[in-house]
């Protein structure tokens, strides 16, 4: 049972504040992925809560008590790096008791719980090599035995598998959560790779510039992003964001991109939604697969010319021009076969996000 | 699958390997002089030219470590006859070795020399290191106030010749009554190579990812645990180096042992050439002194040598 809470952390490298006013509750056995570009103060936060970096303010709460004037050592948080940093001295075996060595006990529990980690990560055979001689792989699943095998309150994780290629990415991937599923500790994971974060996360911490924009299930991130850095961070292909005007019809709402004169048809319950904002300047966000196509005219669709066509197997991504602005849609392979040809384009009501351009914020309008 | 190698690529490495030949036999060359000459029988070692097939022999050691002095007449049959082998090559050269009232033989002043040389050598590649290691973390992983400037600072005793500051030195040391004294010598060289050993072991402190201790700090032990269980290992090969290059410096010098000392805590360096003396020297005893005086330096680098080649194995970190 291990509940982490982060309240009201700052932290500043000289002038630079890397940390802004932090607070987040992670609950037993939860699944943690912080997610954000290089620089945007995740991989400072694990390393707080490690106790590899002090904070300037706010505490730091492992199962309610504050832990941030504790070293490293006594927090009993176990933390798998992304250079994997096993001890080139020492073999496999070594470095997996290394941890329990610490901890004073006999030789034949050490050697017990070391055999157990091997068994369950199947690195029983490489026991006695030496870190040079193992595959990315291989490294990995020791770092992570290293990090297993004290029982740890939490695992912390810093891009553990960014250092891996991309094969053997998606294979540790799944290995990470069977094992997270399997041994069921407090999680918490670092990445820049939104993928890995959708796959692996019970919920999504999304930071920029060390403000923290949303936290939610992957579910919640992707089809109810907070704001603009939200909506265009998480999702790939990205989602599609453009300056929208909205406009009344006679029987519904219509909201142009780019300047073009017809815009697309949205229901009329749009306005009220909207809640005075639609004379505001806002941006509306669309995801590739929320933009319909056809290449016979029809009603609520807007003319519109491909531009680029690229096609990636299971499905194709098409660039569209409406007036000034690109939208990409997501269409069956082979649907488009170039670019050039005009078709007609809607937009999904029920997958369109509206925006603030001021503040970025979303306006939460569902329909 | 046969070698493509131009013929110009051909020449440039046989021309690179004669180039490396000559420079081998340049370096060699002195070595195998005083190596030749130590085992050369007296009349021998100064011929011209230098002979270079020879029957060797034993006795420029037995004349290097026993006190000596010239035969005014050869000794009797049964007095040769009754003296160990040792004696009697220095007989054969003319000279007998000089015993005390109980018969027992008198030493040279070779080996206590020889002995300070080690003890002194010894101390202060020990004391050189091991603070120039702790220096060198401290500089590497902490931030220090002012580090830029205090590195110059350590760097800036290697800037002028030791020798100059040689007669304060030795005025300092008269007064506190260090001349003479192997502390004395000590502390000197230990003060001569601690800043060459900063410098050398923070280079090699900086290479060592901080990941690895960060890992030992999480894994549940100390800074100064993380330090003895992880980074002196990962340090080894710079230790080594930077001892070797420590105990070169402490074991040639000359100049502030020849000042600072005459008897007690004198090294070899200034006691081989006062053989010399005056009259006739005898070239291969100080041979002799200079061959076993390399030998340590020789050993000590050749026990290390696998770790001054730096093949440790540094693929367990990806970057």
């Amino acid at each position: 049972m291990t509940q982490i809470e982060l309240r009201g952390i700052q932290k500043f490298f000289g002038a630079v504040q890397v940390i802004k006013d932090l607070n987040l509750k992670i609950s037993d056995n939860e699944f943690i992925v912080l997610l954000g570009q290089s620089g945007c103060g995740k991989t400072t936060t694990l390393r707080a809560i490690a106790g590899l970096e002090t904070i300037d303010e706010g505490d730091i709460l492992i199962d309610g008590k504050p832990v941030q004037h504790l070293k490293a050592a006594n927090r009993d948080i176990a933390m798998v790096f992304q250079s994997f940093s096993l001890y080139p001295h020492m073999s496999v075996y070594e470095n997996i008791a290394f941890p329990l060595r610490a901890t004073r006990q006999s030789r034949a529990e050490i050697d017990s719980e070391v055999r157990s980690v091997a068994k369950t990560l199947q690195i029983s055979d490489l026991l006695a090599k030496k870190p040079s001689a193992l595959s990315g792989g291989d490294m990995q699943r020791v770092a992570i035995g290293r990090a297993l095998v004290r029982r740890p309150k939490a695992m912390l994780m810093d891009e553990p598998i960014g250092a891996l290629d991309a094969k053997l990415r998606e294979e540790m991937r799944a290995e990470i959560k069977r094992l997270h599923i399997k041994q069921g500790s407090t999680t918490i994971y670092v990445t820049h790779d939104q993928i890995e974060a959708m796959s692996l996360a019970d919920r999504i911490v999304i930071m920029h510039e060390g403000v923290l924009q949303q936290v939610g299930t992957p579910d919640e991130v992707y089809s109810r992003p907070a704001n603009l850095f939200v909506a265009q961070f998480v999702g790939s292909p990205v989602m599609n964001v453009a300056d929208a005007a909205v406009a009344e019809t006679a029987s519904s709402v219509s909201v142009s991109v780019g300047g073009v004169a017809s815009g697309f048809e949205f229901p009329r319950a749009l306005l009220s939604k909207l809640n005075g904002h639609a004379g505001g300047s806002l941006a509306l966000g669309i995801r590739p697969e929320g933009v319909l196509l056809r290449r016979a005219a029809a009603d609520g669709f807007v003319p519109v010319e491909t531009q680029i066509v690229e096609p990636l197997g299971s499905f194709d991504i098409v660039d569209l021009r409406v007036g000034s602005e690109m939208l990409r849609a997501r269409t069956k392979s082979g649907f488009i076969s170039g670019p050039g040809e005009k078709v007609f384009a809607r937009i999904d009501p029920t997958q369109a996000h509206f925006f603030d351009k001021a503040s970025g914020k979303s306006l939460e309008v569902r329909l | 699958m046969a070698a493509v190698r131009t013929s110009s690529e051909i020449t440039v490495n046989r021309i690179a390997i004669v180039a490396v030949l000559l420079v081998t036999i340049i370096f060699l060359a002195p070595i195998y002089w005083i190596a030749s000459t130590a085992f050369k029988p007296r009349n021998l070692a100064t011929t011209i030219p230098p002979t270079v097939v020879f029957q060797p022999e034993i006795s420029p050691f037995v004349k290097l470590f026993t006190k000596r002095s010239q035969l005014r007449s050869p000794p009797s049959p049964e007095e040769y006859a009754a003296a160990p082998w040792w004696e009697r090559v220095v007989f054969d050269g003319g000279e007998k070795i000089v015993r005390d009232g109980k018969g027992q033989v008198q030493w040279s002043g070779y080996p206590s020399r020889f002995m300070n040389s080690l003890i002194i050598a010894i101390t202060s590649t020990v004391l050189a290191v091991g603070m120039g290691t702790f220096t060198a973390y401290g500089f590497s992983r902490f931030k220090v106030k002012g580090e830029a400037d205090l590195l110059f600072f350590i760097l800036s005793t290697r800037m002028l010749p030791p020798v100059v500051v040689a007669i304060p030195m030795f005025l300092m040391y008269r007064a506190v009554g260090l001349n003479d004294t192997h502390i004395g010598l000590i502390i000197l060289y230990t003060a001569f190579n601690l800043s060459f050993s900063v410098w050398l072991m923070k280079g090699f402190m900086d290479e060592i990812p901080k990941e690895y201790e960060e890992a030992a700090l999480v894994d549940g032990y100390t800074r100064m645990e993380a330090f003895f269980k992880i980074v002196l290992p990962e340090a080894a090969t710079g230790i080594a180096a930077t001892a070797v290059f420590c105990f070169i410096t402490a074991w040639n010098e000359y100049a502030f042992a020849l000042i600072m000392t005459n008897r007690r805590a004198q090294t070899a360096p200034p006691f081989i050439p006062s053989q010399v003396g005056s009259g006739l020297p005898d070239w291969t005893v100080i041979a002799a002194g200079t061959f076993l005086f390399l030998l340590p330096v020789a050993i000590f680098t050749f026990l290390l040598r696998n770790h001054l080649l730096r093949g440790m194995s540094f693929g367990a970190i990806r970057k």
